[in-house]
């Protein structure tokens, strides 16, 4: 720990040297879980890969991916790495469907991922006298307790107050006086709304960092907590399957989420065709551990969608960083062979004034041609006001989303409340080619 | 885990298995250090121990225990948040907490050596008694301020065992999980295990076919005839386990297999019986109030606390070879804090949210109840005249506020029912504000 750095020598290690790091501590995970996994053995045995034979960091191309179904279909122990007497933790992610995916942890792995949270801490200015409040949810969820460890481990204090009872979050933050929150970025606004209610001063309390994350979030939210909190908002990331939370966190620049290569090795590839992508374009992120024991994975597809920024941080860090994830490949639309996220139409469309926060993509199939049209909400006095205007300011947004997308999308503008609320997530596309109905 | 091999196989055999003298001069020497300390680093310790005109350098005898102050829970909620701790918080890594907004919690704190002695202290008790690196700890208790799920998770990491860490609730998949993962151990309160039990029996799950062999079982007081039960359905042995935040929390005592009082942990808490009353010390033997002075923690150390726990201390030796001192499992209060799955409530922290709402009249009642075997908590409020007939219509919805309300309040679901006007008994001398019927049930 010396100066801005937990660990100096990790963190600003030149890429050349960090790439000899990577494929040393490469080939030994993958001896590992050649050794100890039946389902590894099988896939590289049928892959050619020879894990003893290995020394070029791009071959790694050559093995296959690791799925969410590959984790459900070995459950709970398939794929672990090390014995039960040896594995010290379980986590879990409880799946809606089917089976939920099991962790495990070694007493090594669990002090790694602690080193991992205090480095992500530590390089956003938190220190020993630092009052953490961690309201993420203790258990088989990794933010409490991935959290909680790393922050014992700076040395801080920690109250591990866990989710929920909102009055009583607030109350704590302003009696312990906590400097940094620890929750999820859309929790962390409903405390502002709360405490607002309650007449709390944020300019008054010594609250100055939040970490959060468990969810996507755009940078508009983040200048919202900013200005409602009086704090700096920090982004972290992280899945159960690779760790948890700290496989990537943002430093004080805010420009982008330093992905632990030391331990984590970071690919992008085009969901579409599973082809490797260079740094700097958009696809779905995969993640291979480096350093895990009980259940390292290799190539891991997250079906997040992110890119990867090469260049040397302004903080000194050599890592790569990732870009805030914008959006899942689950919700990858393929129009006439363009791929197309919904977020990318939503930051389009943000940035338009007189349109209203509600929308809809409806595709379907003409003649055996894939349609799309976005129907989207214009704010009342502008209907009455542009009613002659309409198809102008439609061209306007197709043009805008052209630009942006390269799919030609057909913009409907539609009176205000006429596209239908949703109570809980919003459903934002409607893909009649799959058999949705509106 | 094997009960044969645990018989002789201790932890810590040098404590466990030491001769009382040895124990006596382990406890003289650390409590005249914590005395010293208390009135070296707290301001409010210090002005205690000059009040009570002792001298901490003349600490000799185990005895001299007697002339110390009492801390209190008041002295906690006086001093709250941080006036007790005898660190500062740069060296403080963990805070807890009792529940509740109502009135200030209790705030508690650890440094890193302090997390390590509780470690040590479940890892002790939960070894002594067989546990071993290839166990399965599934701890069902929650997480976060409250101190019962930690003690165990930290315990469980110290002897090597596996822990998950599934936290309260979700009971269908508390069940999947133990078959799935075949867990061995599991950490609990006594109610809500016979409750999974209870589940389990719908789905037609049979333990005798799962893996569970040891339960550690607390939060809230139990009785014999619930352990039998939990044994038979549960088909393992359930151990009660004993613990408070103000001292460190679970791990201050705890069963061993012989289920016949539980086990101090001597070396780190010092345990004492006084009459509630007096405040006189009582003789081992005595039922009375116990009290407990920590002999090694730094953050928060306590001096005579006052557990409000009734219990009395064993003179006999152990048959499991042991030599730590005994306490029998609580059998009461002295002050009228209710245990309701796991949370601890005060009536009047009830009283607080309820006089805060208007078109509410101030007579109440606490209903406790048993379903399930799980003690349930209600509150009967009348409604004031004007308003029970307007708001007839409206009654559910008013009731859900402030179900609401004391959610958000005391963190438990309390039930409340509300009544017409000048319904609920009135009582002459001190208003009686809690039935409790769970004798009734089950």
């Amino acid at each position: 720990m010396s100066g801005i750095y937990w660990e100096e020598k990790y963190e600003t290690m030149p890429r050349e040297e960090l790439r000899e790091l990577q494929t040393i501590r490469l080939q030994s995970t993958l001896i590992n879980v050649y050794e100890n996994v039946g389902f590894y053995k099988k896939k590289f045995d049928d892959a050619g890969v020879n894990p003893y034979k290995f020394d070029d960091l791009d071959d790694i191309k050559k093995i296959p991916f690791t799925t969410k179904e590959d984790l459900r279909d070995n459950y709970p122990f398939g794929l672990f790495a090390r014995q039960m007497s040896d594995i010290v933790r379980i986590h879990s992610s409880s799946g809606t469907t089917g089976n939920p995916i099991v962790v495990s942890y070694t007493k090594n792995d669990i002090a790694l991922w602690g080193n991992l949270i205090a480095r992500d801490l530590y390089s956003v200015g938190v220190r020993k006298n630092d009052i953490i409040q961690n309201s993420y949810g203790y258990g088989l969820f990794t933010g409490g307790l991935g959290l909680h460890y790393g922050a014992e481990l700076l040395g801080a204090t920690v109250i591990p107050v866990s989710g929920g009872l909102t009055e009583r979050q607030i109350k704590i933050m302003k009696d312990y006086g906590s400097t940094v929150l620890c929750c999820t970025p859309s929790y962390a606004l409903y405390i502002a709304e709360v405490g607002s209610e309650l007449g709390l001063d944020f300019a008054k309390m010594p609250l100055k960092t939040g970490i959060f994350g468990a969810e996507p979030w755009t940078e508009e939210m983040r200048k919202e907590i900013e200005a409602r909190l009086f704090i700096d908002a920090i982004d972290i990331y992280g899945l159960t399957e690779i760790i948890g939370p700290g496989v990537s966190c943002e430093c004080s620049e805010k420009k982008g989420l330093h992905v632990a290569e030391d331990h984590f090795m970071v690919e992008i590839i085009n969901p579409a065709d599973n082809a490797r992508l260079p740094s700097g374009s958009r696809g779905e992120i995969v993640f291979t551990s480096l350093t895990k024991e009980a259940m390292p994975l290799i190539r891991y597809r997250t079906r997040d969608l992110s890119m990867i920024n090469e260049a040397q941080c302004d903080c000194g860090r050599t890592h790569s960083r990732m870009k805030k994830p914008a959006g899942r490949t689950d919700d990858m639309l393929i129009i006439r062979g363009v791929n197309l996220f919904p977020s990318q139409v939503e930051e389009v469309l943000m940035k338009v004034k007189e349109i209203e926060p509600h929308y809809l993509i409806v595709v379907d199939r003409v003649n055996h041609l894939d349609t799309i049209e976005l129907w989207v909400e214009v704010s009342e006095d502008v209907f009455a006001e542009k009613i002659n205007d309409l198809e102008k300011f439609e061209s306007a947004i197709e043009n805008k989303l052209h630009a942006a997308t390269g799919v030609s999308i057909d913009v409907k503008l539609k009176e205000p409340k006429t596209i239908k609320r949703s109570e809980g997530k919003a459903k934002r596309v409607i893909d009649k080619r799959k058999g949705d109905v509106i | 885990m094997s009960s044969q091999t645990a018989k002789k196989d201790f932890w810590d055999p040098e404590i466990s298995t030491a001769s009382r003298d040895r124990i006596i001069s382990i406890q003289i020497k650390n409590l005249k250090d914590t005395v010293k300390y208390c009135y070296n680093n707290n301001a409010i310790y210090r002005k205690k121990i000059e009040d009570a005109g002792v001298n901490p350098d003349k600490i000799d005898d185990i005895a001299d225990i007697g002339k110390l102050p009492f801390t209190t829970k008041d002295d906690l909620r006086d001093s709250y948040p941080f006036g007790l701790f005898c660190t500062p918080l740069s060296q403080v890594v963990r805070v807890h907490a009792s529940s509740g907004t109502t009135g200030n919690p209790t705030v508690v704190g650890y440094t890193k050596e302090d997390i390590d002695i509780w470690a040590n202290c479940i890892a002790r008790v939960m070894y002594d008694v067989g546990v071993r690196k290839d166990d399965i700890v599934q701890i069902s208790h929650t997480f976060g301020l409250f101190t019962g799920g930690w003690g165990f998770q930290i315990g469980t990491e110290k002897l090597g065992a596996l822990v998950i860490p599934i936290s309260g609730g979700n009971t269908e998949r508390q069940l999947k999980i133990m078959a799935d993962f075949k867990s061995t151990v599991l950490v609990n309160t006594p109610s809500y295990t016979l409750y999974i039990a209870e589940v389990a029996e719908k789905f037609g799950i049979d333990f005798s076919k799962l893996h569970l062999k040891l339960g550690f079982l607390g939060a809230e007081p139990w009785t014999e005839p619930m352990r039998v039960e939990i044994e038979k359905r549960l088909h393992m042995k359930a151990l009660n386990s004993y613990g408070l935040s103000e001292i460190i929390g679970p791990g201050v005592s705890c069963e061993c297999l012989e289920q016949d009082g539980l086990h101090i942990n001597e070396d780190h808490f010092l345990a004492e019986i006084i009459d509630p009353d007096t405040g006189k010390s009582l003789p081992y033997g005595s039922k009375g109030e116990l009290v407990f002075t920590t002999l090694t923690k730094r953050a928060f150390p306590a001096i005579r606390y006052r557990t409000k726990d009734i219990s009395y201390i064993y003179t006999d030796k152990c048959p499991c070879g042991k030599t730590l001192i005994k306490m029998a499992k609580p059998m009461g209060r002295t002050d009228d804090m209710l245990i309701i799955k796991g949370v601890n409530v005060f009536p009047s922290q009830i009283e607080e949210v309820l006089l805060k709402i208007k078109d509410l009249e101030p007579h109440y009642l606490i209903v406790l109840t048993k379903e399930n075997y799980m003690d349930q908590i209600g509150v009967w409020v009348e409604v004031s005249e004007d308003n029970f007939h307007e708001k007839l219509m409206d009654l559910e919805f008013f009731e859900k506020s402030i179900e609401d309300k004391l959610f958000s309040a005391i963190g438990l679901h309390i039930k409340v029912s509300l009544k017409e006007p000048k319904t609920i008994a009135r009582s002459e001398g001190k208003a009686k504000r809690v039935w409790d019927r769970r004798q009734e049930g089950n």
